[in-house]
């Protein structure tokens, strides 16, 4: 099929999914001077983030999420993407992310300095993709929390570059603080060459819809 | 008279000529399309590259340059380490193109 036909069905879904609730993605890296829009609707809330990548080890982000499931509240701020340790093998790839950001949360008329971290580590093959990441949040009154994520995936067939990339995973949530402390999300990933999409329905009955496109 | 006349041609067919050169580098960490854009990316931003495939099958990343334009050994190792990756071999091959 055409590269570009199959790029814009994606793009297409993607859009038309946006409002849908959906969760976690890919790398918050890419390579020096790429640009990266990641949108996640799942149970948690609506996240948007745009990454530009200045070094092979470091990212700059503008992060805003509004939360739902528990205290709904809006977080807005710029974030830093740090790789700390990676490794290249031959048939696979190790990474250890940091994400940490600052910024102001919203709920009502109440606005408070927020930060928050996590730790991303993943490794993957091309058939096997393994995820954890840790995160601490902290909006004043608004919210003090930490929450916890973990997947696993794999793909149905060894897909190259120009093909169709399918995974099939499965996304634990722990969140303590949420209405639903623990919640399981099966998914289908798909991507092509920049472009990526996942959709899934959580047990607590959530659709999950994310996209990431990279330029 | 005619061994300088195919002198001649010969000078005309050698001086229309120029050497292009297919680099094949060996990668590990290759595993995704990203990985695979990532690598693309940064090496189509290279004046000297003509054209660049990944295969993530064979963890190899092949590049032609232009015609009489080159790339060492240290930039396309330094080139697939800034996209995040690690070459763990470089092969040559010297093609001879049609000047442009």
């Amino acid at each position: 099929m055409d590269s570009k036909f199959i790029q814009t069905i994606i793009f297409a879904v993607s859009i038309a999914g946006a409002g849908f609730p959906a969760s976690a993605i890919a790398k918050p890296l890419s390579y020096p001077g790429g640009t990266m829009v990641m949108q996640e609707n799942d149970e948690t809330g609506h996240t948007l983030s745009l990454d530009y990548t200045v070094t092979p080890k470091y990212a700059v982000a503008i992060y805003a999420k509004k939360e739902s499931g528990g205290d709904d509240y809006t977080t807005v701020g710029p974030q830093i993407n740090t790789l700390i340790k990676r490794w290249n093998l031959p048939d696979g790839q190790g990474n250890i992310f940091n994400l940490t950001g600052i910024g102001v949360s919203h709920e009502g008329s109440d606005n408070e300095f927020a930060a928050w971290t996590s730790l991303l580590a993943d490794y993957e093959t091309r058939r096997i993709f393994v995820s954890y990441e840790p995160r601490i949040m902290y909006a004043g009154g608004i919210d003090k929390s930490f929450s916890q994520r973990g997947r696993v995936g794999f793909a149905p067939y060894l897909a190259n570059y120009e093909d169709l990339n399918t995974w099939f995973m499965v996304q634990v949530d722990h969140h303590p603080k949420k209405d639903d402390t623990f919640v399981v999300t099966p998914l289908v990933r798909l991507f092509y060459k920049t472009t990526l999409v996942e959709a899934g329905y959580s047990s607590n009955d959530h659709l999950m819809f994310n996209w990431q496109l990279q330029f | 008279m005619r061994k300088l006349l195919l002198t001649f041609m010969a000078l005309i067919v050698f001086s229309g000529s120029a050497y292009a050169e297919t680099i094949k580098a060996s990668v590990n960490g290759l595993v995704c399309a990203f990985c695979a854009t990532a690598i693309e990316k940064t090496f189509k931003a290279q004046p000297a590259v003509e054209t660049i495939k990944v295969d993530l099958e064979t963890k190899l990343v092949t590049i032609t340059t232009k015609p009489d334009q080159n790339l060492d050994d240290e930039t396309v190792k330094k080139l697939i380490t800034d996209a995040g990756y690690t070459i763990t071999g470089i092969t040559r091959e010297e093609t001879n193109e049609p000047a442009e």
